[in-house]
């Protein structure tokens, strides 16, 4: 390998290597390519305020004359963030460092001599795969009117509004879905094309040389043809000899067919990829979602769980690999995706952060089989995220346990609990399942004490809870991990510990802000 | 006290009945509807008959003295275990009867059939699973008092000498530091239970017959027990 080859190759691995570089190049790519990453939408705004501005210019310039600054600033500010925004583009379409090593590693390989040139073509293919892109090559036109001697090029500012594709993600999602029935329009078009051209032919033909018809020329007649294959039918321009009234007569009957075949397609490839839409969108929205419960089955019980989480101000997404139970909770109206939740892909389309994301996983399948399966795919996913699990039948509660399922609910052991303390205290149980109800007003809570808390009420003798009506059950010590019932006055209370009380939620909502104020005094 | 249990219902959920009140009743029986399932529990030693959906009690309850017991239905068909209710209703009035049901819907129908107590399954599970969710420290600290053998109960406490609290507001005493127990609601003469610190508990004068709910460690609440007079409740 010769001194420069050496010097390129140590140049890419320096670049592939750099933190510096990686991360500006991981930057620009995530904000103007990444989708989910949360800033590119407001560089996506301020694009899309640049290309209204610039089209406003050209419109105010049309009969008016601009002032210098805001041809300044159209012709050369804005020209060149879009410059700028095409060069990084360029820079991030593909990554010259990569082919390099990649190239020299080959070569080291198969003990063959370093192939500058491999290199060039290579780098070139790629980056001109890239310029010539449609979005490229729209953006390109985009910075012409940076030329703006040339008036010509200033009409280029109108291809700025195509830029506008590329920000807004419903005219992507369109674009997308038109792009499935690909075949269909080009087979509609060819048709189109046909009739047009041989309607446009025929007409000529007729009445070209006909005094009263005003179809005197070919472009005319081209024109025509159009106007009434669109069935708009302008009427500046009519077939007057009754041999052209015929070819309009079958030009009209075509253009009846070509519009409902065409409204057919747009509304089958609509229809088809309603569900993938609403999917991805339903993606998407959860992937920007803190705090999420992930609820796996969508049973008797689950149903019940949403309802009550979501009822409470919870976030909640619903996946099943049942479609009629996935369509239920659809109608619902909770987010709910058809898939399998025994299975790792299931998550990774999520696009979910678990660790950070998501608050608990629900395996609530009526079927201990399916709580296994699912709870163990996500163990294997992340081994930290809380996991709960119905069990349905006793002994299967070990496989669950080892599963890595956290709290496990065995409903017919909870029936038995219920029914022994029912009979033994019903007044009591009666009590304080009433403090539990929706319809209570009288709640238990808990209250975290925080560090504003904490630096104004040192002891538990310093709560002064009586004086609001509050029955102060316990302190839970967050350093022992035990609760204390009913504490003694000089329990200290420390951040991170928790004071069960009961009382009015009124009052309790009042005693909070109290605590709180405590610090000012 | 009740002597008799008799679960209707030879199924996982009367099984784990069975085995909860096991210490509480004379004899647990447990009924099994004719060629109603396969199920079969070989690790409790429990006592399995049979019985029918015919009006005949003869043979299956109207040995036992109803007034000492008390009915489980716990049928996994739904429309059997409302027919089971009202057929037993009809036949004991006085019979104390705890159905089990799946959704609330059947609860109404199981309460107008005339069972004493429902339990909602689907609804109690769902509750659990959202309570451990949303304060996972109260639930944690009210399933050991309510459910686990822990040291610290609770328990309603009958008052029988309200010479004690003459001329007195329950939210006037310092029980915690006093007694060390929490009073948390009292109910009424008339089945009527209030919060300690609700208004109308507010302006009531402590008298025989109110009955406390309180909290606390069962030393405690055996000595307040003999405080307020020997109680027969439990």
């Amino acid at each position: 390998m010769n001194f420069f080859a050496r010097l390129l190759v140590d140049f890419a691995y320096i670049l592939n290597t750099s933190v510096w570089y990686q991360r500006k190049r991981r930057f620009f790519y995530n904000i103007l390519e990444n989708e989910d990453y949360k800033y590119k939408k407001y560089f996506d705004i301020f694009m899309m305020l640049l290309i209204f501005l610039s089209v406003s210019i050209l419109i105010y310039e049309v009969k008016r004359d601009a002032h210098d600054y805001l041809q300044f600033f159209n012709n050369y500010i804005i020209s060149l963030v879009f410059f700028v925004e095409y060069m990084l583009r360029l820079w991030i379409s593909s990554s010259i460092s990569k082919v390099i090593i990649h190239q020299n590693e080959y070569c080291d390989l198969l003990n063959r001599k370093f192939n500058f040139m491999f290199i060039v073509k290579r780098v070139l293919r790629d980056k001109f795969e890239y310029v010539f892109s449609p979005k490229a090559i729209i953006d390109l036109l985009a910075i012409m009117p940076f030329f703006h001697e040339l008036r010509l090029l200033r009409i280029f500012i109108l291809f700025r509004v195509f830029k506008i594709f590329r920000y807004a993600k419903s005219f992507q999602t369109f674009s997308a879905v038109l792009a499935t029935k690909k075949f269909e329009f080009f087979t509609l078009s060819m048709f189109a094309s046909i009739v047009i051209f041989v309607s446009s032919v025929l007409i000529y033909v007729m009445e070209a040389n006909n005094p009263d018809s005003s179809i005197d020329t070919l472009y005319k007649a081209f024109y025509w043809s159009i106007v009434t294959i669109s069935t708009v039918g302008y009427g500046d321009v009519v077939a007057v000899s009754s041999e052209g009234q015929f070819v309009a007569v079958i030009v009209i009957l075509s253009g009846i067919s070509v519009l409902a075949f065409t409204t057919s397609l747009f509304v089958s490839a609509f229809t088809e990829k309603l569900e993938d839409i609403k999917e991805s969108k339903i993606i998407q929205d959860v992937s920007k979602m803190k705090r999420i419960y992930i609820i796996c089955g969508y049973e008797n019980i689950a149903k019940e769980v949403a309802k009550k989480l979501v009822s409470a101000g919870f976030s909640i997404i619903v996946i099943d690999e049942c479609p009629h139970r996935t369509e239920e909770a659809k109608k619902d109206s909770y987010m709910a995706l058809n898939y399998n939740p025994g299975s790792v892909d299931s998550y990774k389309k999520l696009n979910i952060d678990m660790s950070t994301q998501v608050k608990a996983i629900l395996c609530l399948r009526e079927d201990d089989v399916s709580n296994v399966y699912s709870a163990l795919t996500i163990r294997s996913i992340d081994k930290n995220v809380y996991i709960l699990s119905l069990l349905m039948n006793k002994i299967n509660k070990n496989k669950l346990l080892h599963s890595g399922v956290n709290e496990i609910l065995y409903d017919k052991e909870f029936v038995g609990l219920i029914a022994k303390e029912y009979i033994g205290q019903p007044v009591a149980f009666e009590a304080i399942h009433a403090l539990g109800s929706e319809a209570s007003i009288i709640k238990m809570e808990e209250i975290v004490v925080t560090e504003r808390i904490s630096s104004g009420i040192r002891y538990v003798k310093n709560l002064d809870n009586i004086n609001f009506r509050i029955v102060l059950l316990g302190v839970y010590k967050k350093s022992s991990t035990r609760f204390y019932f009913n504490p003694m006055d000089d329990t200290l209370l420390e951040i991170g510990d928790y004071l069960l009380v009961i009382g009015n939620y009124m009052f309790i909502s009042e005693y909070i802000k109290h605590l709180s104020k405590k610090i000012k005094a | 006290m009740k002597k008799h249990a008799l679960i209707f219902g030879y199924n996982e959920y009367g099984v784990e009945i069975a085995k909860n009140i096991l210490n509480q009743y004379e004899n647990i029986t447990i009924f099994r509807l004719e060629k109603d399932s396969d199920f079969s529990d070989k690790k409790n030693d429990l006592t399995i008959k049979e019985f029918d959906l015919s009006d005949d009690w003869t043979g299956t309850i109207g040995t036992y003295d109803i007034e000492k017991s008390v009915v489980f239905c716990s049928l996994e068909d739904v429309a059997k275990n409302i027919f089971l209710t009202i057929s037993l209703r009809s036949a004991f009035s006085d019979l104390f009867i705890i159905a089990l049901t799946n959704n609330n819907e059947d609860a109404n129908k199981l309460r107008m059939a005339g069972a004493s107590k429902v339990i909602p399954i689907v609804e109690t599970t769902a509750n659990i699973i959202t309570d451990m969710l949303k304060k996972p420290i109260i639930t944690k600290v009210l399933h050991d008092i309510l459910y686990e053998d822990s040291d610290l109960k609770i328990e309603q406490v009958k008052i029988k000498n309200e010479k004690y609290f003459e001329n007195k507001y329950p939210a006037d005493i310092k029980w915690s530091r006093d007694h060390g127990v929490l009073v948390i609601s009292i109910i009424h003469e008339d089945e009527s239970s209030e919060f300690i610190y609700s208004s109308k508990t507010k302006h009531h004068y402590i008298k025989n017959g109110d009955i406390f709910v309180v909290v606390g460690y069962t030393k405690d609440i055996e000595e307040f027990k003999k405080y307020v007079g020997k109680s027969d409740e439990k």
